[in-house]
C-alpha cells in the first residue's frame, strides 16, 4: 500500500482498468489504482516514467484516460461513475497536465545530458569507448566526476545553440490551397505553430485551454483561421468566437506598447514623420475631418489593417527579445575611451639608470685588449694591404679547401651533426601517434581516479584504491601491451610507452607502500 | 617563372673592421680583406647571374661608418664606367664586371680614408643593417613582389649597439626580411638571435679559406629553395637575460615588479627605480622568482 509519507492529491472513486472497478490515487510522485476492495496498487507508474497521457475524444460513450509511457505501454482507465464522469476524468487530466511536466525533464535530462556531452566532445567519446566499452571501469565511476550536479544547475548554460528567430512573413507563408470544391486547405508545419505561439501568447493560451478537451487541433485551428481574427478585417463582430478575446487583448497590448515607445536611444521615430516641403507636396492637408462618413470607413479600416500590422510586426520583435537575448544598453551611444574617467592615482615611474636597459647581454668588461699601439699597426696595414687591392676571382678558391668545407657541410660533417637526430613524430606514422593519445588519455583518466583516493580515509576509498589498482593492472594488460608489441614488430625501436609504463609503475609502488602499511597497522 | 616585377635582393653587409683585419693579416697572412672580398664578390656575381631580376647591393661596415660599396653613386653616371669596364676584355657580363669594379674601388676609397681613433673600434654593424633595412625598404615600395635578403659577415661583437641591433632585427621580422649571417671568428649572440627571429641561417666558418665555398653552398640559395636543401641545422640559441649588475647570464633571477629590471641577487632596494621591497622574515623571504626557459 502507499507510503504513509505519500501525499495524495486527488482520489478518484469508481474507476475500472481491465474490467476491474477500482479506485485511482494520485499522488505527489506517482499515479496509482486499485481494485476494489483490496488494500493494494495494482498498477503504479511514476510520473517520470509517463511520457503523456491521452483522453478520448468527447463524443464517446466511453471517458477514458490513457497512460502511454516511456517504454511505450499504456495503460486505460475508464471512469464510470455515472454522474461525474466527465468531471473526474477532467479533473485527473488537468493535475496530471500539471505534474507531468515537473518530472518529465529530471528523469530524462541526465541522460540527455550525457549524450549531449559525449557528442559534443570527441575526446571524450573516445575516453568513454576506451575505457567503459571494453569494461576497464563502470559507467558510474566515469561519470561520477563529469556531470556535477545535474538538478541544481541552470540549464541554460548549456544552450550554446542561439535562438531561432521567427520570420515576420510566417502568417502570410501559409498559403491557402484550394481544395478543389470551394473549400481551401491550410498547410499547418510545426514551426509555423510554434511561431504563431511565440507571437500571440493569447493564442497559445486559447489553445491550451481549449485542445484537447474542448476541440481537437484540427477543429482549434480550422476556428483560428476562419475567425476575423485571422483575416483582414478584424472587425470584431460576434462574440461566439473564442478569438474575440484575443482581439481585445491585442488591443489592449497595442495600447500599451505605444505608451512604452521606444527605449533605444540610436533610433529616431520622430525623424521619420512626414515632413512638409510645400504646399501640395505630400502635405496633409488639415486636420482628418471625421465628418465625412465615407471617408472615415475607409479610413478605419485601413487603419484597422495598418493597426494589424503594426501590432504584428511588434509582437514579433517582442517575442524575439521575450527572452532577454538583447537590450541596447548606453554601451552603444558612449564612447568610453573618449570620456574622463577618474582613473586611480598612479606613481610616475623614476629611473635612476635607464642606460642599463640598452646594454646587451654581454659583459662590461671586454675581452680583447689591443693597445693603442696594436691598433695603430693593424690600421697602416690594412690600409697599405688594400692600397692595391685588385680584386683576382680565379684564385678565390682551391680545390682542397672546397672539397674539404662540402665535407664539413655533407650530412655527418662537422657542421651538420645536430641535423642527424630526426624528430621522432616524423619516424612514427600518424596511426601510432594517435593510439598513443587515445592511451594516454585513458592512462591519464585511470590514474587520475587512482590518485584522488590518496589519503585513504575511508572504507569507500579504500575499496575505490583497490577497484582502481586492478583497473590500471586490466587496462595495462588489454590495452597497453598489445600497443607495444605491434610497435615492435612493425617499427623502429623507438620507445613510446616507456613514459606510460614509468607512470603505471608509480601508481603499483604507492598501492605497495600503502599496502604494507596497511598490514602493519593491522598487525 | 619568376615575373617581371619580382626582384630578389641580396645585400652583403661585409665587417672591414680594420683593427681586426689588420690583426687578422698578421696572424693568417693566407686570408686577408682582399680574400674575404673576392670571395663576397664571387657570391654576388653568382646571385646576378642567376637571374636577370636579381639584384646586389654590398655594404662595408667599418668602425667609424657604413658605406655602399655597390651600388655606389659614383656609377650614376652610367656611361664612363661602362666604358672602363668593358675594357676588361674577358668577355664577362658587364653588369658583373661594373660590379666588381665598383666595389674594388670604394673599398679603396673607405680603406684609404680610415682614421685611426681609439675609442671607437667596434663595428658599428646595427647601422650599416639598419642602412640595409632602408636600401631593401626603398625598393619594396617601388615593386610590388618581391623576396628579400640580407646576408652578414661580421668579426666581432659589441655591446653597446644591442638596442639598435635589436630594433632592426624585429623591423627586419616584421618585413619579412631574412638575415643570414656568416661569422669567421667568435660566436655572436645577437646575430644568433637576429638569424633566429628573422628565419635565417647562422654559420660559424670553421675554414676561412673557404669561405667562397660556405657562402655559395649555403647562402646563395633563397629561402624557397631551402626548404629543399639538406643545411646545417639551426645553431641552439641562447636566449638567457643577462642581470643588470653582472651582465651575467642567468637562468633564474629576480625581477623588480616596478622597473623590469632583472639582478641575479635579492637586494631590498632595487637600484633602478629605487623601490624599497619589504622583507619578510628571513625564513620565509619569498623573492620574485623568473625563471627562464632555454628555447630548444
Amino acid at each position: 500500500m502507499a507510503s504513509l509519507s505519500e501525499e495524495v492529491l486527488l482520489v478518484v472513486k469508481k474507476v475500472r482498468q481491465r474490467k476491474q472497478d477500482g479506485t485511482l490515487y494520485l499522488m505527489a510522485e506517482r499515479i496509482a489504482w486499485g481494485p476494489e476492495g483490496k488494500d493494494r496498487f495494482t498498477v503504479s507508474h511514476l510520473y517520470a516514467d509517463i511520457r503523456c497521457q491521452k483522453i478520448s475524444p468527447d463524443g464517446k460513450a466511453k471517458i477514458q484516460l490513457q497512460l502511454v509511457l516511456h517504454t511505450g505501454e499504456s495503460t486505460t482507465f475508464h471512469f464510470s461513475n455515472e454522474s461525474s464522469a466527465l468531471k473526474d476524468r477532467d479533473a485527473a487530466k488537468e493535475l496530471l497536465q500539471q505534474l507531468l511536466p515537473k518530472f518529465k525533464k529530471k528523469a530524462n535530462k541526465e541522460l540527455e545530458e550525457k549524450n549531449r556531452m559525449l557528442q559534443e566532445d570527441p575526446v571524450l567519446f573516445q575516453l568513454y569507448k576506451d575505457l567503459v566499452v571494453s569494461q576497464v571501469i563502470s559507467a558510474d565511476e566515469f561519470w561520477a566526476n563529469r556531470l556535477g550536479d545535474i538538478n541544481n544547475t541552470d540549464p541554460a548554460p548549456y544552450n550554446n545553440k542561439q535562438e531561432v528567430g521567427i520570420s515576420g512573413a510566417f502568417l502570410a507563408d501559409i498559403r491557402p490551397q484550394t481544395d478543389g470544391c470551394n473549400g481551401l486547405r491550410y498547410n499547418l508545419t510545426a514551426d509555423i505553430i510554434e511561431s504563431i505561439f511565440r507571437t500571440y501568447p493569447a493564442v497559445k493560451q486559447k489553445y491550451s485551454e481549449n485542445v484537447p478537451h474542448n476541440l481537437t487541433e484540427k477543429e482549434f485551428w480550422t476556428r483560428f483561421f476562419q475567425s476575423h481574427y485571422f483575416h483582414r478585417d478584424r472587425i470584431n463582430t460576434g462574440t461566439q468566437d473564442i478569438f474575440s478575446e484575443c482581439a481585445k487583448q491585442d488591443e489592449k497590448g497595442l495600447k500599451s506598447m505605444v505608451v512604452q515607445g521606444v527605449k533605444n536611444p540610436l533610433v529616431d521615430l520622430l525623424s521619420l514623420e512626414d515632413k512638409t516641403l510645400d504646399e501640395g507636396y505630400g502635405v496633409s492637408s488639415g486636420p482628418p475631418s471625421t465628418s465625412n462618413l465615407n471617408r472615415s470607413v475607409k479610413e478605419s479600416s485601413n487603419a484597422a489593417i495598418i493597426k494589424r500590422f503594426n501590432h504584428h510586426s511588434a509582437m514579433v520583435l517582442a517575442a524575439g527579445s521575450r527572452k532577454g537575448l538583447s537590450h541596447l544598453s548606453s554601451v552603444a551611444i558612449e564612447y568610453e575611451d573618449l570620456q574622463r574617467k577618474n582613473r586611480p592615482k598612479t606613481v610616475a615611474l623614476n629611473l635612476k639608470k635607464s642606460d642599463r636597459y640598452a646594454h646587451g647581454p654581454v659583459p662590461l668588461l671586454s675581452q680583447h685588449y689591443t693597445t693603442s699601439q696594436d691598433i695603430i699597426n693593424s690600421v697602416n696595414h690594412i690600409r697599405h694591404e688594400m692600397v692595391n687591392y685588385k680584386p683576382n676571382l680565379t684564385q678565390v678558391l682551391s680545390s682542397t679547401a672546397a672539397t674539404s668545407a662540402i665535407a664539413a657541410l655533407s650530412p655527418g660533417g662537422v657542421l651538420m651533426v645536430a641535423g642527424a637526430q630526426q624528430a621522432i613524430n616524423q619516424m612514427v606514422p600518424t596511426e601510432v601517434q594517435g593510439e598513443l593519445k587515445h592511451l594516454y588519455a585513458a592512462a591519464g583518466e585511470l590514474l587520475r581516479h587512482f590518485w584522488s583516493c590518496f589519503p585513504v580515509n575511508t572504507p569507500f576509498l579504500e575499496e575505490k584504491v583497490m577497484k582502481m589498482k586492478s583497473n590500471l593492472e586490466r587496462f595495462q594488460m588489454t590495452k597497453l601491451s598489445p600497443f607495444q608489441e605491434k610497435i615492435q614488430r612493425q617499427y623502429l625501436s623507438t620507445n613510446l610507452t616507456g613514459h606510460l609504463e614509468e607512470m603505471l609503475q608509480t601508481a603499483y609502488s604507492k598501492f605497495h607502500i600503502w599496502q604494507t602499511r596497511r598490514m602493519m597497522r593491522k598487525t | 617563372m619568376a615575373s617581371e616585377d619580382e626582384i630578389n635582393l641580396l645585400v652583403i653587409v661585409v665587417d672591414v673592421n680594420p683593427i681586426w683585419w689588420g690583426q687578422q693579416a698578421q696572424r693568417e697572412p693566407e686570408f686577408t680583406l682582399s680574400k674575404c672580398l673576392d670571395a663576397v664578390m664571387v657570391m654576388g656575381n653568382a646571385h646576378m647571374a642567376m637571374t636577370r631580376t636579381n639584384k646586389l647591393a654590398v655594404i662595408a661596415s667599418h668602425c667609424q661608418d657604413s658605406h655602399f660599396l655597390y651600388p655606389s653613386k659614383s656609377w650614376r653616371g652610367g656611361d664612363s664606367g661602362a666604358e672602363d669596364a668593358s675594357s676588361s676584355g674577358d668577355g664577362k657580363y658587364e653588369l658583373l664586371s661594373i660590379a666588381n669594379n665598383l666595389i674594388a674601388e670604394e673599398i679603396r676609397n673607405v680603406m684609404s680614408k680610415t682614421e685611426v681613433r681609439g675609442n671607437s673600434t667596434d663595428t658599428l654593424l646595427a647601422g650599416s643593417l639598419a642602412k640595409a633595412l632602408c636600401c631593401i625598404l626603398s625598393i619594396k615600395t617601388v615593386y610590388s613582389f618581391q623576396h628579400l635578403r640580407h646576408v652578414i659577415k661580421a668579426a666581432e661583437d659589441c655591446a653597446l649597439q644591442y638596442m639598435n641591433f635589436m630594433n632592426v632585427i624585429f623591423a627586419a621580422q616584421k618585413q619579412n626580411i631574412l638575415i643570414d649571417a656568416c661569422v669567421l671568428d667568435s660566436d655572436s649572440g645577437l646575430l644568433q638571435q637576429a638569424c633566429d627571429i628573422t628565419g635565417g641561417l647562422y654559420l660559424k666558418i670553421p675554414q676561412k679559406l673557404a669561405l667562397a665555398q660556405y657562402l655559395l653552398w649555403v647562402f646563395l640559395p633563397d629561402s624557397e629553395q631551402r626548404s629543399q636543401l639538406v643545411l646545417p641545422p639551426p645553431a641552439h640559441v641562447d636566449y638567457r637575460a643577462a642581470c643588470f649588475c653582472h651582465r651575467n647570464l642567468i637562468e633564474v633571477g629576480y625581477v623588480c615588479s616596478v622597473c623590469l629590471s632583472i639582478f641575479c641577487n635579492f637586494s631590498p632596494i632595487c637600484t633602478t627605480c629605487e623601490t624599497a621591497f619589504k622583507i619578510q622574515l628571513p625564513q620565509m623571504v619569498k623573492p620574485k622568482k623568473k625563471k627562464l626557459k632555454q628555447s630548444t
